[in-house]
């Protein structure tokens, strides 16, 4: 643990508060522990920044915090405006954090605009500054402005203190301040003084009744020695006299102490701070000035606050809520150990199928009951250990409040967000690679989908448009939908548009359904297509092809008038899956088991079926593919074979194996670079035995046999 | 022994870089990041000081404090409040709750040092 | 009829989580014997408070007219009574060493 790590935190830290910030922000209601944590976030990264010196960062936040504070107490009410702003702000403090991260400087920009921000942050803190800091208390100095006697010749200070009689209680010890003073310059000498301590049978022992006189050498400012004794300030009676002090300044003391004047003049004396002669004088002095010099004018002391309610104190109590209870029971673990956790249990898959596989060799029934078991465990470690890095997707999802927000106010549309199934989970690396496909969607849904308000209002809808996004759970599948209630697709457009641009033919048969899924096709979606609202010219192929590469799938329903929903089928992991092995000559693949719905005999000499393609499975039409001609490999196969029937988002299709093999759970390697892009491939596992398994990828397999089927339609189909 | 220092804050950055400096200066550190996580803590094991924030979820510093102070083994435990200039209605609060030393954030690590030696012996 | 000595010890902590208990201790022996030793060496920890205490205590003895003798101070006693600069007040024999704080 060093302060780069502390670093670290912080960054991490503080972009987890911006985001908290800016989803209550989102979400502003009035409620004080809504309106709180917003404060908290922006506070708390103030005093974060300030432990490290970040001036810039302290600087920005603490006006961002002035202005929450006083949204915190009623006296600002929060307009659009002002949500507006505080959104932009903490943007700023995003990027001010995100410098520091890189280790790099502001540039006059970011400088120009920080300084808009806090101008225009100020103009709400102008109109109510004034009353705010008079109940400190002004504290006094010791002045002595009465020419008198002359100076003291020591060259020390000197420190005269009577404790408040709490500060025992207080769990203030006088001897800790003593040993601070004593690293601040040399304690020359101490007089306890002891004689304000009652009889022991009277005296409570929690009660301070002690005080000090301390002749002190020092280079220190007066400010850090009166520094010394911030805690103990209040109820406590405490003068510093600088040295060569007037000599008035020492009878002040000696006037205003409870000890006898004699008594704490020998004290003084003792200590060092006055000589005899000086002492002499001084207590004659004193007779002519007491009545000039009142007592306790240069004392520092103040009066001990009462506490206004108690009661306030137990009221907030309540009032904060407990929906952060399972944030406080959960811990923070760098990503990249989980990840090393998961590779582990991968190995350990491995290893468990080899030493599974020699039992079954070996055929020793005890040996087999022990590799069973603990295939079992291993089994179980797995899915904890995935389960560790499932997170929820709500707050992927909310993220998309503020792209909602902005958009809204970029395209001049009322919009508002839904969602719904925040709580469901998926792994965190699915999770960081659906946020860019997921926001291109939620921007093509605002920008074409949902109508202006006009329209909206001719065609009888709420002027208010509505996007949703929902997650759930469907076998195996994590499925995220984002919805909008706009227009609906153009179907005849799109075909139009297919049709030029040669993606079908102008006579294809097709259903709407279908062709709305065009859309998705390499060369459909151009510059105006997409507006500039995406700015990066991103198609909805690309939001394909990012979707297929995790495994998944997509697919758009949309009716006319009603809206428009893009429903995206996710793997809930992509590391670790439970695999069907198939074989095919000598090569081994594994197909996702949830996607492999039954196996059914194939006997090869049925040659007809060879041609077609096409089986009729209990009266339904089947495409199938030889994985042998698939994949290009030599040989005949054995005269039984087995069709695999894959189901894919609905979708079914066959897969001809020579033989079957069995469940196993396999951890998916990604491929190398130059066959990434085989299709029907998603990846490789290594089997128990030590052979290289090819992991199918089923959704683009379902895919393309599908596809096959639109485009043969009405071929043979073969009954066996 | 080195003496044992509780953090309580709601900002873990705040926490370990609090932590880094007392542990450099000798102390053990205890941290927790809210109020009720420092209370199931306080299990009357020796601690010297409590450093503690006001503003936190689930248990704010002031209810800690109040409750802390009634706790046998913590009676006379010094304790330092971590606060904003703006906050002198709380300070009010804390004074009630038994907080009598005050640190203003944000702070260096080296100012928190000096306050924690005006208050615990070495 | 009291007792020519009286000796005891204080262990463990010398604070104010102890002082209101060593107080009443320290009435009882003082009421025991002429002459009080109380010996120091097995205090582990101690505060203002404590050493307050025996100020109290050692006003207290002679008020009654009784000797009060502090012996084997502990380190955290020395440190205290050294930093306060109230060896002299007690009188006793103190092994000072250099404070190592």
């Amino acid at each position: 643990m060093s302060m780069e790590d502390a670093l670290l935190t912080f960054v991490s830290e503080s972009r987890e508060l911006l985001e908290q910030m800016e989803d209550a922000l989102l979400h502003f209601s009035a409620d004080p522990e809504q309106i709180n944590s917003i404060f908290r976030a922006a506070h708390t990264i103030k005093g974060s920044a300030g432990l490290f010196g970040l001036d810039d960062v302290v600087a920005f936040t603490h006006v961002a915090e002035s202005v929450l504070d006083r949204v915190r107490s009623g006296e600002l009410e929060v307009g659009n405006e002002m949500i507006t702003l505080l959104l932009a702000s903490g943007d700023h403090i995003g990027r001010l954090v995100s410098l520091v991260e890189s280790g790099s400087q502001a540039d006059d920009d970011l400088k120009a605009d920080g300084q808009m921000l806090v101008d225009q942050l100020k103009a709400y803190l102008s109109g109510s500054v004034a009353a705010v800091k008079a109940t400190v208390p002004v504290e006094q100095e010791v002045v002595l402005e009465k020419a008198s006697t002359g100076d003291a010749l020591t060259d020390n200070w000197h420190i005269s203190i009577r404790f408040n009689e709490d500060v025992l209680r207080n769990g203030m010890d006088p001897a800790a301040f003593l040993l601070y003073l004593s690293g601040m310059g040399e304690i020359i000498s101490v007089a306890a003084l002891t004689d304000r301590v009652p009889a022991l049978a009277d005296m409570d022992p929690e009660t301070c009744y002690l005080g000090f006189e301390i002749n002190f050498a020092s280079t220190a400012s007066k400010a850090d020695i009166d520094a010394t004794f911030d805690f103990i300030r209040e109820g406590s009676r405490i003068s510093i006299i600088p040295p060569r002090s007037q000599i008035d300044a020492y009878i002040s003391i000696i006037n205003s102490l409870p000890e006898e004047d004699l008594k704490l003049g020998e004290i003084l004396v003792r200590c060092g701070t006055l000589t005899e002669s000086e002492l002499k004088s001084a207590l004659t002095e004193q007779l002519d000035t007491e009545s000039v010099q009142p007592i306790g004018e240069m004392l520092v002391e103040h009066n001990q606050v009462h506490a206004p309610v108690v009661e306030a104190a137990l009221a907030r109590q309540k009032q904060v809520k407990d929906n952060k209870a399972a944030q406080a029971s959960s811990i923070r673990v760098d990503s990249a150990r989980l990840d090393h956790l998961i590779s582990l249990v991968g190995e350990l898959i491995i290893v468990g199928s080899s030493a599974s596989l020699i039992a079954s060799r070996i055929g020793e029934s005890d040996l087999l009951e022990v590799t069973s078991n603990m295939s079992r465990m291993v089994e179980e470690v797995r899915d904890s250990a995935m389960s560790l890095r499932m997170v929820q997707i709500g707050a992927t999802f909310n993220r998309f409040q503020r792209v909602v927000h902005d958009v809204s106010q970029e395209l001049g549309k009322d919009i508002r967000l839904e969602i719904h199934g925040g709580e469901t989970e998926l792994d965190k690396t699915v999770v960081e690679k659906i946020t860019d496909p997921l926001t291109h969607l939620v921007r093509n849904a605002m920008d074409h989908g949902i109508e202006p308000a006009d329209v909206r209002l001719a065609r009888g809808k709420p002027a208010q448009g509505c996007l949703r996004l929902n997650a759930w759970h469907d076998s195996g599948s994590i499925m995220l939908e984002v919805a909008d209630d706009g227009g609906g697709l153009n179907t005849a457009r799109i075909r139009a548009k297919a049709v030029e641009r040669g993606l079908i033919s102008a006579d294809a048969e097709l259903s709407d359904h279908d062709i709305h899924q065009l859309i998705f096709e390499a060369g459909f979606s151009t510059a105006d297509a997409v507006s500039n609202l995406s700015g990066r010219g991103v198609g909805m192929d690309v939001v394909r092809s990012n979707i297929t590469a995790l495994r998944g799938s997509v697919e758009l329903l949309s009716q006319p008038g009603e809206g428009t929903t893009v429903r995206v089928r996710l793997p809930l992991t992509l590391a670790i899956i439970d695999g069907f092995q198939v074989g095919v000559g000598q090569e081994r693949y594994v197909i996702p088991l949830e996607m492999v719905e039954e196996c059914i005999e194939f006997n090869r000499n049925q040659s007809r079926i060879d041609e077609s393609g096409f089986i009729d499975l209990r009266g339904e039409v089947l495409p199938f593919v030889r994985l042998r001609q698939l994949f290009e490999q030599e040989g005949q196969g054995p005269a039984r074979q087995n069709i695999v029937v894959l189901n894919f988002a609905g979708k079914r299709a066959g897969v001809v194996v020579d033989s079957l093999h069995g469940e196993l759970q396999t951890v998916i390697r990604p491929l190398g670079k130059m066959f990434r892009s085989l299709p029907g491939i998603s990846g490789f596992t290594i089997l128990g035995t030590g052979n290289v398994a090819l992991v199918m990828d089923v959704a683009s397999l379902v895919d393309m046999m599908s596809r096959r089927d639109q485009q043969v339609a009405g071929g043979a189909v073969v009954v066996i | 022994m080195s003496k044992t220092i509780m953090i309580v804050d709601d900002s873990a950055t705040l926490r370990q870089v609090v932590s880094i400096a007392l542990k450099g200066a000798g102390y053990d550190v205890l941290e927790a990041g809210d109020g009720r996580q420092a209370l199931a803590l306080l299990d009357g094991r020796k601690i010297s000081l409590i450093i503690s924030d006001v503003n936190m979820p689930n248990m704010d510093g002031l209810t800690f404090v109040s409750e802390a102070k009634k706790l046998a083994a913590y009676r006379f435990t010094p304790i330092i409040m971590l606060t904003t200039e703006a906050g002198a209605d709380k300070k009010a609060q804390g004074q009630a709750a038994g907080a009598k030393a005050w640190v203003v954030k944000p702070f260096q690590p080296q100012q928190m040092l000096a306050a924690v030696a005006k208050l615990v012996m070495p | 009829m009291t007792a020519k000595v009286a000796r005891h010890a204080i262990e463990g902590e010398l604070t104010i989580y102890t002082a209101a208990a060593l107080r009443q201790q320290l009435l009882e022996w003082l009421a025991e014997a002429e002459r009080l030793e109380i010996d120091l060496s097995r205090v582990s920890e101690a505060d203002t408070a404590g050493i307050q205490l025996l100020v109290a205590a050692k006003h207290e003895a002679g008020r009654r007219n009784r000797e009060l003798l502090l012996t084997g101070h502990a380190r955290p006693v020395v440190d205290l009574m050294d930093l306060f600069d109230l060896g002299s007040f007690f009188g006793d024999q103190m092994v000072i060493v250099s404070r190592t704080l």
